[in-house]
């Protein structure tokens, strides 16, 4: 299982793709939030923040993710995208 | 900074994220003490308290739960307003109480941090610890308490756990002094913000800095600067940023990244996150949600809930009923015959106990939504459904003040405050009344018990009459869909909306919540009928009873009542079973004459007559476009005149368990002895109440939310039009099918 794997390093530099591709139980850091100002700045502000950890729940759109012991649910659309860092090792 | 306080009134502002349990422990602190009101001005809901402690009154406020102390509208500006004392109508807090869940501790601190920055002694409580420690989560209280430099306070509200050391606590930090300001920022952004406050006199720190970070129109209004000071100043930030940009701080990245990486250190060592474990929980969750599984338990939930306001309300709906109608035996058995009797008897008691009676089925449906919300259930449903949502231009956030809307609009209007874009709050607003709200369920119980067969399939548990309950919601939403489709392509021009939400954690729903909210609404309803339904019954009984018919008119009339009277009696001494009741139904048919004489001629059926052409495509005669007429302020008044001019106090037979006004409307007639409703009309009557906007008390919350009349004028205006085209629609096409 993904989700079991240990966090990567900050060193180690996984492959970025959008979050919008995890499948569920896979995880990710978060590399970079793009989109409209305002509503990256609310994601940033819930935790959506460089480096935080992020697991797939629920995948689709809108998608259910795991942020720190909360759930977060978000449409992934022109609006906002969120681009996460693979684990280096798969 | 803040200097200890010994004034003998303190004021404690409750600040948190949402779902923290931040109002269930503003709840246990301050007990019944509790006042709601609004903030003048914005759509923020008051919420104060009190509370005793050591001799010392404690104004308590609760502020609205939010993210983030960056206001993104006046609704928002008013917390950052509370907190920094800046309002007339809220002393400045002594003391900011700032309330985390254990179990996201991390992203509770951003908010944290901002309120370390205002310049008042901040107390934390942490709260869901046992939720967090079944996710794994520990936190060490001292060492945390000691890296945030404010006291920590682990708490259990519901339980009143820790209630008294967080008091105590407060009460320290209040006598003590506020903190000192973080130093989250770096360096170089610290600079700009000192340059600028240079410049902004008197105004708190903590604003210039928000200033700087991100355009805020809302604290631009409030500096009270004239035109060119203001683009003065605009300019000043805008040339800040930029250097700040040069620098490799951008804005307002800078924020979030400067206080996470402050939350990171706070919490480095201090938060211990064992493995988490997949819990039944979260594969009961995962059911939930997901999009073919969830969305049939979603279907299932509503129609159980719905059928159980049916079936769980008979009983009680049967004893209300029968005291009413003790009530009015009593009455008129007791007074003497004449208008007073009649006035009591057939109008007072007749309409208000045709009212009355619902009260358990919206009471039932109230606390099953409340249900729902609080366990968390609710926020699955609004996720499921945004799918369908974003269809009609809106976004999953519009779902639950829809859905609490099947209870009431009025709670459904002010539930659309969460939702940020203002078209889309407007747009969810004026569909809002299309819903069928409990206040329809009267009327739709009535005549579907009246007039709609009760035939079941597949062994019972498929009735048609649910079945036709279910559709007359169904002609709401898919009306509403139609009409929300049409307005976010025109007046409310717009593309998809933005969807961000948390989801709760699910947990046992509070019943002291739930019975609060069925209490508040048994009284909204109950209150009604003591005002608005108690006056339009007996001016409707009025406008029914008089003018009385002439004697000229009466004498031939009373003549043949008299005669057929003296036949049943001879009849009666004769002892021929046929021939008595033969005479008795010749009695009852002059009887039954004489009181359609007698209301065709009152003002009410003058006035009924004169709108009849209007109704009659309807399928409507003078009675029903009467009584329709006279429920615009509140629908559920046609069912307390119905009772009047049906006056169900009188001679409905007494065979079976039927309500005694669903036999009066099955055997009403039209003056030429055929049925006045038949399964066509029923329904039409049924479709243009659950088209309608017939009601002021929404209409005037919607005036409120909106601040102004345009929106509940066209609310109005929309949906009686298509109340009628509905209305004539079903019936036509109804007496087609069936003919």
């Amino acid at each position: 299982m993904i989700a079991r794997m240990p966090a990567v390093g900050e060193d180690e530099i996984g492959e970025m793709v959008p979050l919008s591709l995890l499948q569920a139980g896979e995880s990710g850091r978060v590399g970079d939030v793009v989109g409209n100002v305002d509503l990256v700045h609310r994601l940033r502000e819930m935790g959506l923040c460089d480096g935080a950890t992020v697991w797939m729940i629920q995948p689709g759109s809108p998608c259910i993710i795991g942020l720190d012991g909360h759930r977060l649910c978000f449409r992934c659309d022109d609006l906002a995208r969120v681009f996460v860092q693979l684990p280096a090792a798969c | 900074m803040l200097i200890a306080s010994d004034k003998s009134t303190w004021t404690i502002a409750l600040v948190g994220n949402p779902n923290t349990g931040k109002s269930t422990l503003f709840g246990a602190l301050s007990g019944v003490n509790q006042r709601t009101g609004n903030y003048p001005g914005v759509t923020v809901e008051k919420k104060t308290g009190e509370v005793v402690h050591d001799g010392r009154r404690w104004l308590l406020v609760d502020l609205p739960g939010t993210y983030s102390l960056a206001p993104r509208s006046p609704d928002e500006m008013v917390t950052v307003d509370v907190l920094l004392g800046r309002r007339r109508d809220v002393p400045p807090p002594d003391v900011i109480v700032c309330v985390a869940a254990a179990g996201n501790l991390w992203r509770n601190l951003y908010l944290v941090s901002q309120a370390l920055e205002l310049g008042r002694p901040v107390v934390l409580a942490l709260t869901m610890n046992d939720l967090a420690e079944n996710d794994g989560v520990r936190v060490d209280v001292a060492a945390l308490a000691d890296r945030l430099g404010i006291p920590v306070v682990p708490i259990h509200p519901r339980r009143g756990e820790g209630l008294e050391a967080l008091k105590a606590a407060v009460e320290r930090a209040g006598a003590g002094e506020a903190p000192a300001p973080l130093a989250i920022f770096p360096e170089e952004f610290r600079r700009e913000v000192d340059a600028l406050a240079e410049t902004l006199a008197d105004v708190p720190r903590y604003l210039v800095e928000r200033l700087l970070l991100s355009p805020s129109p809302y604290i631009e209004d409030g500096l009270g600067l004239d035109d060119d000071d203001r683009a003065a100043l605009r300019e000043r930030i805008e040339a800040a940023r930029e250097r700040l940009a040069e620098a490799g701080c951008k804005t307002p990245q800078v924020e979030t990244t400067a206080r996470y990486a402050w939350v990171g250190k706070a919490t480095d060592g201090v938060v211990r996150r064992g493995e988490r474990r997949r819990r039944l929980v979260d594969r009961v969750d995962a059911v939930l949600t997901h999009w073919l599984s969830g969305s049939l338990v979603l279907v299932l939930v509503l129609l159980v809930t719905f059928s159980a306001v049916f079936s769980w309300a008979e009983i009680p709906m049967d004893w209300i009923d029968g005291g009413f109608k003790a009530v009015g035996e009593w009455v008129s058995t007791t007074l003497p015959e004449g208008p007073i009797n009649d006035l009591i008897g057939g109008g007072i008691v007749a309409g208000v106990g045709a009212v009355v009676i619902f009260l358990p089925q919206i009471v039932i449906l109230i606390g099953l939504l409340a249900i729902l919300e609080e366990s968390g259930y609710l926020a699955r449903a609004a996720y499921l459904m945004d799918r369908i949502m974003v269809r009609f231009g809106l976004s999953g956030r519009s779902f639950i003040p829809l859905l609490s809307s099947f209870a009431c609009a009025i709670p459904g209007v002010m539930a659309t405050r969460s939702i940020e874009d203002r078209r889309d709050r407007l747009t969810t607003i004026l569909i809002i009344p299309l819903m069928s709200c409990s206040a329809r369920l009267p009327v739709y119980t009535l005549l579907i018990a009246a007039f709609i067969p009760a035939r079941s399939y597949l062994d019972g548990w498929i009735q048609l009459q649910g079945l036709t309950l279910l559709a007359m919601y169904l002609v709401g939403v898919v009306v509403a869909a139609a009409v929300a489709l049409i307005l976010k392509r025109s007046l409310l021009r717009g593309g998809a909306p933005v969807f961000v939400m948390e989801m709760p954690a699910y947990q046992w729903p509070s019943s002291v919540a739930v019975v609060r909210r069925m209490i508040d609404r048994a009284w909204d309803f109950l209150s009604n009928a003591g005002t608005i339904i108690f006056a339009v019954s007996i001016v409707m009984w009025g406008l029914l009873y008089y003018p009385r018919l002439s004697p000229e008119d009466a004498a031939p009339l009373i003549a043949r009542q008299e005669r057929a009277a003296t036949e049943l009696e001879a009849a009666r001494t004769g002892g021929d079973s046929e021939k008595i009741a033969a005479a008795a139904t010749a009695l009852k048919q002059t009887e039954d004459h004489i009181a359609g004489a007698q209301q065709r001629q009152s003002l009410l059926g003058r006035m009924g007559r004169w709108i009849e052409p209007a109704v009659r495509p309807l399928g409507w005669d003078w009675r029903l476009g009467a009584a329709t007429l006279a429920a615009f302020p509140a629908r559920e008044i046609i069912v307390s005149t119905l009772g009047v001019i049906f006056d169900v106090g009188d001679d409905v037979a007494e065979d079976g368990n039927e309500q005694r006004l669903v036999q009066a409307v099955q055997t009403a007639k039209r003056p030429d002895g055929r049925p006045l409703f038949t399964i066509p009309v029923a329904l039409s009557v049924m479709v243009f109440f659950a088209l309608c906007a017939q009601c002021v008390s929404t209409l005037a919350v919607m005036w409120r939310e909106t601040g102004s009349w345009t929106w509940p004028a066209i609310a109005f205006t929309y949906m009686t039009v298509l109340a009628y085209v509905g209305a004539f629609l079903t019936y036509q096409i109804g007496t087609l099918l069936i003919s």
